[in-house]
C-alpha cells in the first residue's frame, strides 16, 4: 500500500515536471525564429526593431512593400523589442536574421562575437558602400570592419531660436560664430529683481550633456583610429571650456536652478517655445511642426569657432543600425533585405514617414524630398546632410563605458571641480587601458 | 491541534503527509531550483571570471574583486547606498513608529487618518518619484514654495548633488505606510495590564514607552530592521527614475544617486561586464547577511518575545 502510494506520487511528480519542461520550451520556442520555409517554398526571416507603436510603422511598411516585391523572402517583423530583449536573443539560441537597433549597440556585440561582420557580403556582391554617407557608415564600424549598415540617420547641427526673444532683443540675425552664440546669450539672459534668472540665451548642456556635439564642433576627436584615446588633445579640451564659460558668466546655482524649472522638451512647456530659453541645439526631428517661415522657431547653421571658418557646417550623426546576429540562420536572405533598405525610393519613403534623414547621399537630392513640401522643414537638413565635417562618436566594444566616463567627467568640470583639461585626462587615463585590454 | 510526538523516525501518515506537501510545494520548487538556485550558483562562478554575455567566460580568478576595492565608483555607489540606510531608513522606522503611536490613540476620525497614511503606500515607486521630482522642483515646487514663504532656502533638491539623497530620503517618509500599519498591528497586542500596573507604580508616558511599549514591539522592530536593511541596499527604482527623468545620467548629479544595486546594472547590462556585476553581487551578499547576522547576534538583547521569562 505504501509502496504503491510512493509510486503514484512519483508519477504524478515526473508528469508535473514534463508539464513544465513543455511549458519552457513554448516559451523559448515562441522568441525563436529558425526561419522555416513558409507558404508555397518562400523563406520566412525574422526582423526585430526597437521601435515602438508609431515609430515602428515605417520599417513595417518598407517590409510589406519587399514582402510583395519578391517571391523568395517573407519578412516577419517585429517591433518593440527593445535593447534587453535583443541582447537576450542574441546571446542565446534563437536570434533573429536582422535587428535594427541604436548604432553605439553594434560595438559593444560585435567585439564580443554577436554580430556579423558584412566584409564577406559587401566584397563577394561589390556591394558600393560609398553610396552612403560617410557619418553614418563610420558609426557601422568596429576596427575598420563593417559590422551593420545604417538605415536612417538623425543629426544635429543647426541652432534652433525663439524668433520673438531675438525680436525683443534687437538681434536681427543669427549668430554666426561660437564668440557671438555667447554675446548673444548674455543678451537673451534676464533675471528678476532677486538675481533669478528668469530667461536664459542659451545653455549649452541643456537638455543633456553632450559629449559628442560639442567636440565635433571644435574639431575634436576621441581616438586615432589605432587604439590611441585622444579624448584630452586641445579640440576636446576646448570644447568642454566653452560650455564652462557659460557656467562662469551666469553661476553654477543660477542656471541649475533655472534649468530645474524649465519644462520639458515639446511639452506645452517647452522651454524653447515659452521663451523661457532662447536657443538651442537643433535637432532634424525637433520642433518640426514650429520650424518655419512664419512659425516660431528660427533655423540656422550652428556657429562654428571663429578662429576655424573651415569647420562651418560641422555636426553630429547619429544613424539607427541594421545588422545580422552572427547566429542568425539566414544570413544571405537577411543581407538582401538589407540591400533593399537602402534602394534609392525605400529610404525616400522611409524618410518622410520617420521624419528622419536618409542615409543615401544621393537620395539627398531626389526631388522627391527636396521638392516635397510635406517635408519642407527638412530640406535644409537633406542639403548639410552632404557636409564632410559631420562626424560621429568611434563605435568600439567600451563605447558606452567610454561615454559614460566623458559624462561623469564634464559634468565635474562643467560643476567647476575641476578644469577642463583636468576632467578630459581622467577620461583618457581611466579609459586606456580598458580600450588596451580589447 | 494535535500534539507532537517525540521526534522517532518519521511514522508512515506522516511522510504521506510530507509527500502530498512537497506535491503542492513543486511548482514552487521547480521554480526556485531553476530560475534562483542555479542562476545564484552560476553567478558565483562568473565572478571569478570576465563574461560579457556572448562568448564564453574567462577565468581571471579574484581580479574583479581586487578591482572592486580600487574602483572609485564601487566605493562611493556603497557610501550612497550605506547613506540612504542610514540615514534614510532609521529615521524613516522612527517616523513609521511615532505616526503608528499616533493612530494607535483613540480620536475622531481615526480609520480615516489611518487611511491618509497608508494611501501614498499604494502608489508605485515610479509614479511616486515622478510626482516627487515636481514637489521638489526647485523653482516652481511645492517643497520650495513653504520653503521661501518662511524664509528659509530653498534648496535645488534635484540637481545639486549635497540634496539628492536628501530628496530621495524625503520622499521615503511618504512611502513608510505599510510599517506604519504594522507597528499599529504590534502595538494592539500590548496588552493592556501592563500599562495598568505600570500606572499604579506611578509611572509616567515616558516609562511606560521605554519600559513596555518599546520592549513589547520589539520582534515588529526586529523584523522591520532587517527587512529594511535588506532594502535599503537593493534600493533602485526610485534612483534610477529620478535621473532618468530629470535627464541626466544614470546615477544623477555627480554620480550623488548611484546606489550599488544601479551601478550593478550600468556595469552588467551597459558595459556588458557580467564577471564584474556578478562579483558585485556577491559582495552585496556577504554584506547583507553579515549586516542581518550582527542583528541577529544583538537581538538577544534587545528583542523580547511574550511569554517568554
Amino acid at each position: 500500500m505504501k509502496r504503491h502510494y510512493r509510486k503514484k506520487t512519483f508519477h504524478v511528480m515526473l508528469l508535473l515536471l514534463l508539464a513544465f519542461t513543455t511549458v519552457l520550451s513554448a516559451c523559448s520556442g515562441a522568441g525563436g525564429t529558425a526561419g522555416k520555409p513558409g507558404e508555397g517554398g518562400k523563406v520566412e526571416i525574422q526582423l526585430w526593431s526597437s521601435a515602438t507603436a508609431e515609430n515602428a510603422k515605417p520599417i513595417e511598411n518598407a517590409i510589406a512593400k519587399f514582402n510583395e516585391s519578391q517571391d523568395d523572402i517573407v519578412v516577419k517583423t517585429l517591433s518593440n523589442q527593445d535593447h534587453q530583449k535583443q541582447l537576450t536573443a542574441i546571446s542565446g539560441g534563437s536570434a533573429p536574421d536582422i535587428i535594427v537597433t541604436q548604432w553605439n549597440n553594434i560595438g559593444p556585440w560585435s567585439a564580443a562575437g554577436a554580430v556579423q561582420s558584412l566584409e564577406e557580403f559587401i566584397k563577394r556582391d561589390g556591394y558600393d558602400t560609398s553610396q552612403i554617407i560617410p557619418a553614418a557608415l563610420d558609426r557601422m564600424k568596429v576596427n575598420h570592419e563593417i559590422f551593420g549598415l545604417p538605415i536612417s540617420m538623425s543629426m544635429a547641427n543647426k541652432l534652433f531660436y525663439n524668433k520673438q526673444a531675438f525680436e525683443e532683443a534687437g538681434l536681427t540675425a543669427p549668430p554666426e560664430t561660437l564668440e557671438e552664440l555667447f554675446a548673444y546669450a548674455k543678451k537673451l539672459t534676464k533675471k528678476d529683481a532677486k538675481g533669478n534668472i528668469t530667461q536664459m540665451g542659451f545653455i549649452p548642456d541643456y537638455p543633456w550633456i553632450d559629449n559628442v556635439f560639442w567636440p565635433i564642433i571644435f574639431n575634436g576627436s576621441w581616438d586615432d583610429g589605432s587604439g590611441k584615446l585622444t579624448a584630452n588633445q586641445e579640440a576636446n579640451v576646448k570644447a568642454i571650456d566653452y560650455q564652462m564659460n557659460y557656467y562662469r558668466e551666469f553661476g553654477q546655482e543660477s542656471i541649475d536652478k533655472f534649468k530645474s524649472g524649465m519644462g520639458g522638451l515639446e511639452t506645452p512647456q517647452d522651454p524653447i517655445l515659452t521663451g523661457k530659453l532662447s536657443m538651442i541645439i537643433g535637432w532634424e526631428n525637433w520642433y518640426v511642426e514650429h520650424r518655419g517661415e512664419d512659425k516660431e522657431v528660427g533655423v540656422a547653421p550652428f556657429p562654428y569657432p571663429a578662429a576655424n571658418p573651415e569647420l562651418k557646417g560641422s555636426g553630429m550623426v547619429s544613424p539607427i543600425a541594421m545588422f545580422i546576429p552572427s547566429k542568425a540562420k539566414h544570413q544571405d536572405e537577411a543581407w538582401k533585405v538589407m540591400q533593399y533598405l537602402l534602394g534609392e525610393d525605400v529610404q525616400i519613403e522611409y524618410s518622410i514617414e520617420f521624419g528622419s534623414i536618409p542615409v543615401l547621399t544621393k537620395a539627398l537630392d531626389n526631388p522627391k524630398l527636396t521638392e516635397n513640401q510635406e517635408v519642407k522643414e527638412l530640406w535644409d537638413y537633406y542639403e548639410s546632410a552632404k557636409n564632410p565635417n559631420l562626424k560621429g562618436f568611434p563605435n568600439s566594444i567600451y563605447i558606452n563605458e567610454y561615454l559614460q566616463t566623458l559624462n561623469e567627467e564634464t559634468e565635474k568640470a562643467l560643476k567647476g571641480q575641476i578644469t577642463a583639461q583636468e576632467a578630459m585626462d581622467n577620461v583618457v587615463n581611466k579609459m586606456q587601458p580598458i580600450a588596451d585590454k580589447k | 491541534m494535535e500534539r507532537l510526538e517525540p521526534r522517532s523516525g518519521m511514522r508512515s501518515r506522516e511522510r504521506k503527509r510530507l509527500f502530498i506537501g512537497l506535491l503542492f510545494l513543486s511548482p514552487w520548487i521547480f521554480g526556485f531550483l531553476v530560475f534562483q538556485l542555479y542562476p545564484i550558483i552560476t553567478s558565483l562562478y562568473y565572478s571569478f571570471t570576465e563574461y560579457n554575455l556572448f562568448t564564453s567566460p574567462q577565468w581571471v580568478g579574484l581580479d574583479n574583486y581586487a578591482d572592486m576595492a580600487q574602483d572609485g565608483k564601487m566605493l562611493s555607489s556603497l557610501y550612497n547606498t550605506a547613506f540612504m540606510a542610514l540615514f534614510g531608513f532609521f529615521p524613516q522606522l522612527a517616523y513609521a513608529l511615532g505616526i503608528a503611536l499616533l493612530l494607535n490613540q483613540s480620536v475622531k476620525g481615526l480609520s480615516l487618518y489611518r487611511t491618509i497614511y497608508f494611501l501614498p503606500t499604494l502608489v508605485p515607486a515610479v509614479a511616486g518619484s515622478l510626482l516627487w521630482i515636481w514637489l521638489l522642483n526647485a523653482q516652481y515646487g511645492l517643497v520650495n514654495q513653504m520653503l521661501g514663504a518662511i524664509g528659509l532656502p530653498e534648496p535645488n533638491w534635484l540637481m545639486d548633488e549635497n540634496w539628492t539623497k536628501p530628496s530621495l530620503i524625503l520622499m521615503g517618509f511618504w512611502g513608510t505606510g505599510t510599517i506604519t500599519i504594522m507597528y499599529l498591528a504590534a502595538l494592539q497586542e500590548v496588552p493592556r495590564m501592563y500599562y495598568e500596573a505600570a500606572s499604579i507604580d506611578g509611572a509616567n508616558k515616558w516609562h511606560k514607552f521605554w519600559h513596555i511599549t518599546l520592549p513589547a514591539i520589539s520582534p515588529m522592530t526586529f523584523f522591520q530592521l532587517i527587512m529594511g536593511l535588506i532594502g535599503s541596499f537593493q534600493y533602485f527604482s526610485q534612483g534610477y527614475v529620478f535621473a532618468e527623468s530629470s535627464n541626466q545620467a544614470i546615477g544623477g548629479p555627480g554620480n550623488s544617486i548611484l546606489f550599488y544595486a544601479i551601478y550593478l546594472f550600468q556595469n552588467a547590462f551597459m558595459f556588458l561586464k557580467m564577471g564584474y556585476a556578478s562579483a558585485m553581487a556577491w559582495i552585496l551578499f556577504v554584506i547583507v547577511l553579515l549586516l542581518t547576522l550582527l542583528i541577529f547576534k544583538t537581538s538577544s538583547r534587545w528583542v523580547f518575545y511574550g511569554g517568554e521569562k
